[in-house]
């Protein structure tokens, strides 16, 4: 469904990423790691053409990513969560969810469904974006991505900076999204967090794909720990 | 407390005036992070527009005030499509390409109107309403309650409508909101339109206030913008509250140092800003600067 | 060939009055005096990028003082000339106050409204004439020189045209100029250079004021009638114009703008509205698509896209000082509410190399932006050399022997490599800027020292073949060897590296590592950020872990890399995640 093929992104003279080339099948979980400037949110960056970028092939589905304009993406179905959350901070709650579905009729959302899956949101719904912890701000995030119906999801560390309790609990939506068939694309710090929700995953070091694998393997390949302490 | 009153009054009507020419440049800059030195010139060519038209015609004022309005508003998506590559770079180039574009509209104003300018009758031309001896002249009631309709469409449309919403999403981070489907170049042009809209109220307005000409938009911009960053640059409550006290340190100024008025606002404009450079709302601004 | 150049032009405008009518010659001593306006604001806002638009304000206080000083007072010509400078200057002093606390737009609408408060008062003050103006100011005396013709009076201003253009182009390339522009391209790196960015706003509005002044005194002289309109807002942006057009950070490109936009003005001057439609387009133009104006279209910098590093050459080595060179103590940084840093205390011994590392958003820079001056902890002490350095801004650190390099490269973008380095190098304070009007030669030498020393330093960081190119069209690699020559100019005694191996390739991280090593053999302590921890292992003596904001661990680094609240700020919460040592062990 969604195919990367020979990615690079460079931003001046720096190289963020370098050939790197992954597939999504539909109800896939894909999950990246790989060390803080490792490439991984260029990657994702580099897929919703918010960074500079080159490819030998990228499409989603029929689409030709190459060519599609950014703000298009959402219509074909995908999904951005980015890095640090992005609210809008200033807008109350529900117009942030409203926003998420901005490319289609504000009259059939499936808000009540992410008010289903996040009730805080709902009880947060008149506050400000802004106003809200951490960790609602992340749910809120993945709510707006829902917003949209998307096919895959593409989600840029969503444990950063958030509590292990929180972060469990968006290992729970995340598996639960997953098992409901839609495919996810996971960019993490978190390793533990990671290995838990995805199947896949591949690691990222220097820029390149420096090992891919199940997840199962990987928990136990000290090729991580040596990318992740340096030992 | 009468001559208090008085001024207050005037302050007002002024003021109602400044806001609008602050929101016009507060909403342009908060969407795009450009700050348009053209706007006191399209608040002047919205002035000429209304006024030509409504004095040639002698259909009613209100008809005045939208064609300047679709006239300003056409000329403001043709300035942004212009001025598109300066958006959110260095503030120096802005500031000279905006002024070269205002420069452009005043010589096109004199062309078109010649140099001398032309005073605007009064469209409400009946007496002023006398309440316990303030005398509260019934075009100020006009320019009030025009300047607050404004004001609450501006709102409505920002907080009800999808594009208004959209609108908001940019300016607070334009990444996101690309994300999200919304197209910032459209959204941006969208901006541009409505901070020109506001420029053709406050110039149809400000006609019959003061002699329509072609430098008018000078001073006029200048002290919106000064109102702008007086309320906090960007935030749009402050605009408001910064157009009024603009207009209100104006009246008081000209009543107590007569022609030195100028002088008086702008020293006390310079001194409030470098205790609170941010403005009375800066806190809440968007961080663009 | 520059000077050949120049003293062509100079005997070209020599001769020039043999050529013109009287009215010419008008015209042209009219475009001098913009000329002299036009160095003054593009040393204000092309040189030191301080947004001035009350430039015309000053240029109208030197006129007006010699006008009121002459026919109110009755003192001579040059008297009421040396007064109104002084008046002038002061002008700009006051008119620079801002400065200090707003930039960009916002100073640029306060000196505007400034200089409208100016034109207000002179329209109405009685002394000033009111809108008639002061007519009558008298001839100059020059040695029985007949001044009142066009035709000697310029000879008078082309001399001092001459020597303020070669005072602007002396203060433009010597060290304060070239702090006056590191400041325009980045304040907060020319602060942690040691570069006093209070002080230099200041000059850079008495500079604006003098020259402003001198022209006022060149207009009252040549048109002995002084009025509001000509210092009105109209005249303050056709100034611009010919700043821009011109190419603002070139002081000779503004002397060009000038001459030619007074003289196309003066051309146009009976369809002044066609001219005004005309220049106005001409500005939207050149700011769209040539930021640089005619200055920009003429230089070419060298590129460095090819160019390569030379070798590193080793320090000397050097035995550290004693003791502790930074303590950080019970620091804590919050943001509205937000804890960026909480109850952060660590110490680091002289000639240690420590590792800073930790998750994103773990506090790491922020600490570095509060060792460094840039924030004041909430609460907390930082002391440097047993000495309490706790809210110093940042020059003063750096004048105490504090560097650093940031995570995204701090580069003066417009600045050559050897000039970035010569901004390390210059100690000197700004209040040493009375020499260059007092002692310019004194000015020269040190340059030329300076100039010595960063040749050595270019040497050292092997940066020979792109001493002369402009950071951006460098390499990333090289642009981060140099951030750190740079930072390594400024002689310090602590060096913090924010994050030096983000974006450099395998052999550039040990060439890295090979620096950074040398650097501390001379006696230097260095701190560093680093995500490469492979790096931050091989480098590091000593290694303090923060996540969210709190040191988790501090030690050697490779008991810190097996610490299990470590573990579990990189991999995630509690995953027992095996050492090498442990899988082989469990498959054997």
């Amino acid at each position: 469904m969604l195919r990367v093929e020979g990615l690079s992104v460079h931003y001046g003279g720096v190289r963020a990423a370098h050939d790197v080339s992954f597939t999504v099948v539909p109800g896939q979980s894909l999950g990246i790691i790989g060390a803080n400037g490792a490439g991984k949110t260029s990657t994702l960056k580099a897929v919703m053409g918010l960074a500079p970028r080159q490819a030998r092939g990228l499409r989603f589905g029929e689409v030709d990513l190459l060519k599609a304009a950014p703000h298009t993406l959402v219509r074909h179905g995908l999904g951005y969560v980015p890095e640090g959350r992005h609210v809008f901070p200033g807008l109350p709650v529900e117009k942030n969810l409203l926003l998420g579905a901005y490319t289609s009729s504000w009259k059939q959302t499936p808000i009540d469904e992410v008010y289903e899956l996040f009730p805080v949101l709902k009880e947060m719904r008149h506050r400000l974006a802004g106003a809200l912890s951490g960790g609602q701000q992340q749910m809120l995030a993945v709510g707006r991505a829902l917003m949209c119906r998307p096919k895959v999801m593409l989600l840029d560390e969503p444990s950063m900076g958030l509590s292990p309790i929180l972060v469990a609990e968006i290992a729970a939506v995340l598996k639960r999204l997953n098992d409901d068939g839609l495919a996810i694309v996971l960019v993490e710090q978190n390793a533990k967090l990671t290995f838990e929700v995805t199947t896949t995953c591949l690691v990222m070091e220097n820029g390149e794909i420096a090992a891919t694998g199940t997840s199962a393997d990987l928990r136990h390949d000290p090729r991580v720990r040596r990318i992740y302490l340096g030992l | 407390m009468q001559v208090l009153l008085q001024t207050l009054i005037g302050g007002i009507t002024f003021g109602a005036v400044y806001a609008l020419v602050a929101m016009g440049f507060s909403i342009v800059y908060r969407t795009m992070g450009l700050v348009n030195f053209a706007h006191g010139s399209v608040v002047m060519i919205g002035a000429y527009a209304a006024s030509t038209f409504y004095m040639a015609t002698r259909l009613p004022f209100a008809v005045a005030m939208v064609v300047a309005i679709v006239v300003t508003g056409l000329i403001g998506l043709i300035i942004e499509r212009f001025l598109r590559p300066l958006e959110n770079k260095d503030f120096t180039l802005m500031l000279i390409g905006t002024i070269g574009f205002g420069a452009v509209l005043e010589a096109l104003a004199i062309l078109i109107w010649g140099a001398t300018g032309h005073a605007v009758p009064n469209p409400v031309a009946t007496e002023p309403i006398d309440l316990g001896g303030v005398r509260i002249p019934t075009y100020s009631l006009l320019v009030i309650g025009v300047a607050a309709l404004a004001t609450a469409l501006l709102a409505l449309f920002l907080q009800r409508t999808k594009t208004g919403a959209a609108m908001q999403a940019v300016a607070m981070d334009h990444e996101a909101a690309t994300a999200c489907g919304i197209h910032v170049g459209r959204s941006n042009a969208t901006a541009f339109a409505i901070g020109a809209c506001l420029a053709a109220v406050a110039g149809s307005l400000i006609g019959p206030m003061l002699y329509v000409n072609p430098t008018m938009g000078g001073t006029l911009g200048i002290k919106g913008f000064a109102a702008a960053m007086l309320g906090g640059f960007g935030s749009m409550p402050g605009a408001i509250v910064g157009g009024m006290a603009f207009g209100l340190l104006d009246a008081f100024a000209a009543g107590n140092f007569q022609e030195y008025s100028e002088l008086v606002t702008f020293v006390v404009f310079a001194v409030v800003v470098m205790i609170r450079p941010m403005g009375i709302f800066g806190e809440a601004t968007v961080n663009r600067a | 060939m520059r000077w050949l150049l120049g003293i062509a032009a100079f005997a070209a405008a020599w001769l020039l009055p043999y050529a013109l009518g009287g009215y010419s010659m008008h015209v042209v001593d009219v475009a001098i005096i913009f000329a002299v306006l036009a160095i003054g604001l593009g040393l204000t806002m092309g040189v030191a990028g301080q947004i001035n638009l009350a430039q015309v304000a000053f240029f109208g206080v030197g006129a007006y003082a010699v006008a009121i000083l002459t026919t109110g007072a009755g003192l001579g010509f040059w008297t009421a000339s040396v007064l109104a400078l002084v008046a002038a200057v002061v002008a700009g002093l006051l008119a620079g106050i801002p400065a200090l606390r707003m930039q960009s737009h916002y100073l640029g609408i306060v000196t505007l409204g400034l200089a409208l408060a100016f034109i207000n008062w002179v329209t109405n003050a009685h002394v000033a004439g009111r809108a008639e103006g002061i007519s009558d100011i008298p001839v100059p005396p020059m040695f029985g020189i007949d001044l009142s013709s066009a035709y000697l009076f310029y000879y008078v201003e082309l001399i001092v045209f001459v020597v303020f253009l070669a005072l602007a182009l002396f203060v433009t390339h010597s060290p304060l100029g070239r702090r006056l522009r590191a400041m325009r391209d980045d304040d907060l790196a020319a602060g942690a250079l040691g570069a006093e960015i209070p002080l230099l706003r200041m000059t850079a509005f008495v500079l604006s004021g003098l020259y402003g002044g001198v022209a006022g005194v060149l207009y009252a002289g040549l048109i002995r009638f002084v009025a509001p309109e000509t210092f009105s807002i109209g005249n303050m942006f056709l100034l611009l114009a010919m700043v821009i057009i011109g190419g603002r950070s070139s002081i000779v490109g503004c002397v060009v703008g000038a001459l030619a936009l007074a003289f196309v003005r003066e051309a146009l001057l009976d369809v002044s509205a066609f001219a005004q439609l005309g220049y106005g387009v001409i500005v939207v133009l050149v700011v769209v698509f040539f930021p640089k104006g005619l200055a920009g279209l003429l230089s070419r910098r060298k590129a460095g896209g090819r160019a390569r590093l030379g070798p590193f050459q080793e320090y000397g080595t050097a035995a550290a000082d004693e003791g502790t060179v930074l303590e950080v103590e019970g620091v804590t940084k919050r943001f509205r509410g937000l804890v960026a840093l909480e109850d952060i205390t660590l110490s680091v011994p002289a000639g240690q190399i420590r590792g800073i590392v930790g998750p994103n958003g773990s506090g790491k820079t922020t600490l570095f932006n509060v060792v460094s001056g840039f924030y004041s902890p909430t609460r907390g002490r930082v002391r440097l050399h047993g000495r309490d350095v706790t809210n110093l801004a940042p020059y003063r650190l750096s004048l105490r022997g504090v560097a650093r390099t940031f995570q995204n490269l701090r580069l003066f973008e417009d600045l050559s490599v050897r000039e970035n380095v010569l901004l390390g190098l210059d100690r000197t304070r700004t209040a040493w800027i009375w020499r260059y009007l007092a002692t310019p030669w004194a000015v020269a030498r040190y340059s030329r020292g300076l100039n010595r020393s960063a040749e050595e330093i270019i040497a050292r960081f092997g940066l020979q073949e792109v001493a002369d190119a402009v950071p951006r069209a460098l390499p990333y690699g090289i642009q981060r060897r140099v951030e750190i020559a740079r930072a390594m100019a400024m002689s310090p005694s602590l060096l913090l590296l924010d994050e030096p191996a983000a974006g450099l390739n395998g052999e550039e991280v040990r060439q890295l590592a090979e620096i950074v090593r040398s650097i501390r053999g001379s006696g230097v302590t260095v701190v560093v950020i680093e995500h490469n921890m492979g790096l931050v292992m091989s480098l590091c003596d000593h290694v303090t872990v923060l996540s969210s904001g709190r040191v988790i661990a501090d030690g050697p680094p490779d008991e810190v890399a097996v610490d299990p609240d470590v573990v579990a700020a990189y991999l995630g919460d509690s995953m027992a995640a095996p050492t090498e040592s442990e899988v082989e062990h469990a498959e054997g």
